[in-house]
């Protein structure tokens, strides 16, 4: 069938159902907005299917693999073998009870479902254009739209993923064996993360990075554990080189790669795994139709609110300025939403928290020393070892350390930084402490559950103020 | 160079005065002694002398202004290079009269230095966060509250831990209470008042021993000092006394012996508080008048804003008459109350709900023009020959009106349970829209919580609604005698568009018989 010029009116036309186009389009829905979710590919985006979640799955998955088989000093041995194709599997499952929960509560806050790929027409319509051959499109009227289409791996020069011999992070988390030998191309966190994984799977990685060290953004304090364990679990790091070509050598590849000496290398491994980055999806649109277009990040600039340029549209999560992170996408969402349905709204977060799943992990929140102390603040510094935390030698994991840093005259938290165990799930408490305005002597005053790992963090904010109990004071 | 130059104590022991005029303005060049301002306080108008040789860069405050002894008053350009000198000594000024007091000499000074100290002290403390680094420190809740208010949060002063904003200090700034500071004091009024109400001296308020005295009327005798050259006390008084740094002096004695002041650790633990609570109070009032205490800002949307829009539309659209009626209902109780225990066996809890639900449904039988919507685009009356009954709920979040549908075609049982359930979804707001759409007239049952007769709003576009005072034993009057006999009275509203007051009345006699002679409704 096809169908013609049919149009149908919303109030909200939501372009990408990813953790921000889904977000916005439940909040939207539950402030009685009639809303329109349009998504291509499968509701939860990138993050739900081939990002944030299977990735974390199989994180999971081979930790639990490589703790059951390295054991032996708490008098653990087992004989491990991991089957790739259902431990992909189990995976799938974990992802699709997501995804399909998604879809059920778009669907109960009143969200209208459109499979298709949406580019404008003017500033008030949409075409959508249904997968897939002669499914024709149709017209979506819109008072306001939110573009939320995310973004994708970004391919370097004769990379082109091929799913076969050069993969990209998706195709990484559908393995149906286990790789011998792996290139991965990029040290950043995707690239790390994976490393890691594979590493603990039996695979032997070796990352490829064109700067000097790993994990660009993080200070070296927080990256030095990451790498002293990726090097451990047998990862190789080659820095300074950027990767150049490859070929097909029997079943595997050659990868060469340049660096500024002349010298470059070579790489033979089963397959390339190119991971340097993400860059925002907006091609797709015909941006031209409404006068916009993207910054020099590629991202469209938006205003506190979300709005870009034309009024009518709105910009949330990857192709709005800032991180690049899910979290991020849904606050925004959720604060479009709620500008959309007429209430005083605003992005006036004061931090973005942040987390890398590698072993340790690592997460941040608000700003470094070098940040506040820019800023004007004079920082005030304190920082807990998890090696003296009794939990973390519990679990057996005791690299890293919380280091909170605060204003010196007023003791307001202004951020903090953890690399070390569960640092992930630690930081949540530092993000609401910056976002509320609590003080060193707030989180230090506060009774921290022993033996838990949060008492790093309370100890942490009571070296800051001078007086920690169970590590040195200054 | 810039110096601030702090209101001293211009009165004997004053915490702040009333700023009645400046008498310079911002840009005048003053001399050493030169009065600046007319400060009155409880005692006196006092002009304030201008301790530097400069010109005057700001003046911090606008007549009428409630100004704390401490806070900074003036900032000059002072002349010469010995400004700082100078400017070191006022406030070294008033430390020294400090501990004057500390040494047992000047107490009738310690009550206001004391809180001399407490305010600058806090004062600086906000500075320090608001000059480091330009950011606003206020939690999530308290930033979108400040944009409901259209507040910029920028400005607000925060009375929090270390100046953070609270909730309190943006709804304070919302109401514009920061400036009207003047007006709120207390002891403004309390001095107006003395001068308004000169014949009711017993006035607490207006007492004669002015304001000083009003603002610690509230914490009583204690917190007025006693001067002594010495006090016996025991070590243990004595050490609480230096731990809470009261001066033993200064507390009122309990008893004497020997011939001297005896005071105990009650009498110094009491003292100490009414001075904290004198200080907490006059350091509160600038900033928290009275405005902030007595009225609360609730957001006006959710169903609140839906309440209102329809009680409006109704109200404003439909001509409301009610009709008021009662009858006693001795049966309608007998009869409920032996089959609840029977409902009971079932797992139903009966009220009268389902017998008013089933006479309503009866008399609207007769009366179509009651069960009936007005459709003036269209030029007709729709009368409806189904009978979906509104009930209103009271919820936390307001009134909601679920709808039980198909009455007629019922059970009592079936209606007991469903009115049951919709109540409690409606409370527990899981209930949906549907559950409380289509409704043809509404019931509300405000007897439950008290009352007799109102005046109830139709559930527009329906044209009736029927509400149900509270069951009680009324006087009746039967075969000429006044008898006590539980009485239901009712009051239904209708739209005089669409109803007559005659068809009410007939509407209202109905409902009541049926009411009155429960067996009826077996026939129906």
């Amino acid at each position: 069938m096809v169908v013609g010029d049919v149009s149908t009116g919303t109030d909200v036309a939501i372009i990408g159902a990813g953790p921000g186009g889904y977000v916005a389009a439940i909040r939207a829905g539950q402030l009685g907005l009639d809303v329109t979710l349009i998504e291509k590919d499968a509701y939860g985006g990138t993050c739900l299917n081939v990002g944030c979640i299977p990735s974390k799955a199989l994180i999971t998955a081979a930790d639990r693999a490589y703790e059951a088989a390295t054991s032996e000093h708490m008098g653990i041995y087992a004989d491990v073998s991991v089957e790739m194709s259902e431990m992909v599997g189990w995976k799938d499952g974990v992802v699709d009870q997501l995804t399909s929960g998604v879809e059920k509560l778009c669907k109960a806050n009143g969200v209208n479902l459109l499979e298709g790929r949406a580019e404008f027409v003017n500033d008030s319509r949409l075409r959508v254009v249904h997968g897939g051959e002669g499914q024709g499109s149709e017209n979506v009227d819109f008072e306001h739209a939110v573009i939320a289409t995310g973004s994708r791996p970004v391919q370097i020069p004769n990379f082109e993923f091929d799913g076969e011999h050069v993969l990209d992070s998706t195709a990484v988390l559908d393995l149906d064996h286990i790789p011998d030998s792996l290139v991965i191309v990029g040290g950043g966190y995707i690239g790390m993360e994976l490393s890691t994984v594979l590493a603990k799977l039996g695979c032997d990685v070796t990352v490829v990075e064109m700067l000097d060290d790993i994990l660009p953004g993080y200070s070296s304090d927080l990256e030095r554990p990451v790498k002293k364990r990726a090097e451990a679990l047998g990862v190789s790091f080659q820095f300074g080189e950027s990767a150049a070509n490859w070929e097909e050598v029997g079943e595997g590849v050659l990868v060469t790669t340049d660096s500024e000496d002349g010298s470059g290398g070579r790489y033979e491994a089963d397959a390339v795994v190119v991971a340097v980055g993400r860059q925002p999806v907006l091609d797709t649109l015909n941006l031209e139709a409404v006068g916009l277009k993207p910054n020099d990040q590629g991202r469209l600039d938006t205003d506190h609110q979300g709005r870009t340029d034309v009024d009518s549209i709105f910009a949330i999560g990857d192709v709005a300025p800032g991180p690049m992170l899910a979290h991020k996408a849904s606050k925004e969402g959720q604060v479009v939403a709620e500008v959309l349905a007429g209430e005083p709204a605003a992005m006036d977060y004061q931090a973005v928290p942040a987390a890398v799943f590698t072993d340790p992990e690592i997460a941040t929140v608000g700003m470094t020393e070098e940040e506040a102390e820019e800023a004007g603040f004079t920082p005030a510094v304190g920082k807990f070892p998890f090696n003296a935390s009794g939990r973390a030698l519990t679990t057996g994991h005791s690299d890293g350390f919380v280091q909170v840093v605060a204003d010196e005259d007023s003791g307001f938290i202004l951020g903090a930084q953890i690399v070390g165990p569960e640092a992930s799930e630690l930081i949540a408490e530092l993000a609401l402490a910056v976002e509320m305005g609590a003080t060193l002597e707030d989180v230090a005053a506060t009774i921290h559950t022993h033996p838990t790992l949060s008492e790093a963090t309370m100890e942490a904010t009571e070296h800051a103020l001078g007086h920690a109990i169970h590590t040195l004071n200054r | 160079m810039p110096t601030d130059f702090k209101l001293p104590d211009v009165g004997e022991g004053v915490a702040e005065g009333e700023l009645v005029k400046w008498l310079v303005a911002e840009g005048d060049t003053v001399e050493e002694d030169q009065p600046v301002a007319e400060v009155e306080t409880d005692k006196a108008v006092v002009d304030v002398p201008s301790p530097y040789d400069g010109t005057v860069a700001t003046l911090h405050w606008d007549e009428g202004d409630i100004v704390p002894v401490g806070d900074v008053f003036i900032t000059y350009n002072v002349a010469g290079e010995d400004a700082e000198a100078e400017s070191g000594g006022e406030p070294g000024g008033a430390e020294a009269g400090g501990s004057a007091a500390d040494a047992g000499g000047a107490e009738g000074r310690e009550k206001p230095e004391s809180t001399d100290a407490a305010e600058p002290e806090a004062a600086a403390e906000k500075a320090a966060v608001s000059e480091t680094a330009g950011r606003t420190f206020a939690p999530p809740s308290v930033r979108r509250l400040a944009r409901e208010l259209d507040v910029d949060i920028e400005v607000v002063d925060g009375t929090g831990p270390s100046g953070r904003v609270t909730e309190a200090d943006v709804r304070r700034h919302a109401e514009g209470g920061e400036a009207s500071a003047g007006e709120a004091g207390g002891e403004a009024g309390a001095a107006e008042a003395a001068v308004t109400k000169v014949t009711e001296e017993a006035d607490e308020t207006a007492d004669a021993g002015g304001a000083a005295q009003a603002a610690g009327a509230g914490t009583g005798a204690p917190a007025k000092a006693a001067e002594r050259e010495q006090t016996l006390a025991a070590p243990a008084t004595r050490k609480t006394a230096d731990d809470l740094g009261v001066d033993l002096n200064a507390v009122p004695a309990v008893e004497e012996r020997d011939g001297e002041a005896f005071v105990t650790e009650d009498a110094v633990r009491e003292y100490a508080e009414a001075k904290e609570a004198k200080a907490a109070d006059v350091e509160a009032r600038p900033e928290t008048p009275a405005e902030g205490e007595r009225e609360t800002t609730v957001p006006y949307r959710g169903v609140r804003r839906t309440i209102a829009t329809k009680m409006a539309e109704s109200k404003y659209t439909a001509p409301h008459v009610t009709h008021h009626d009662t009858t006693a209902i001795p049966d309608l109780v007998d009869v409920r109350s032996r089959l609840k225990a029977k409902a009971e066996e079932r797992g139903v809890k009966l009220t009268y709900m389902p017998f008013v639900l089933k006479a309503i449904v009866a008399a609207l039988k007769d009366h179509p023009e009651l069960n009936a919507e007005l459709r003036e685009d269209e030029e007709v009356i729709v009368q409806k020959h189904y009978y979906n009954i509104g009930i209103a709920v009271a919820t936390d979040a307001g009134l909601m009106v679920p709808v039980v549908k198909n009455v007629d075609q019922k059970g009592m049982l079936e209606l007991a349970q469903e009115v049951n359930e919709l109540a409690q979804k409606a409370r527990d707001r899981t209930i949906s829209v549907e559950e409380m759409q289509g409704g043809t007239f509404t019931v509300t049952n405000f007897g439950a919580i008290g009352g007799e007769y109102a005046t109830p709003i139709i559930n527009y576009p329906e044209v009736g609604i029927l509400g149900l005072g509270a069951i009680e034993e009324r006087p009746v009057v039967e075969d000429g005698e006044v008898v006590a006999r539980p009485t239901l009275p009712i009051s239904v509203s209708i739209d005089h568009r669409v109803v007559d007051g005659s068809d009410v009345a007939q509407f209202g006699n109905e409902v009541l018989e049926y009411l009155n002679n429960p067996e009826l409704l077996l026939l129906e």
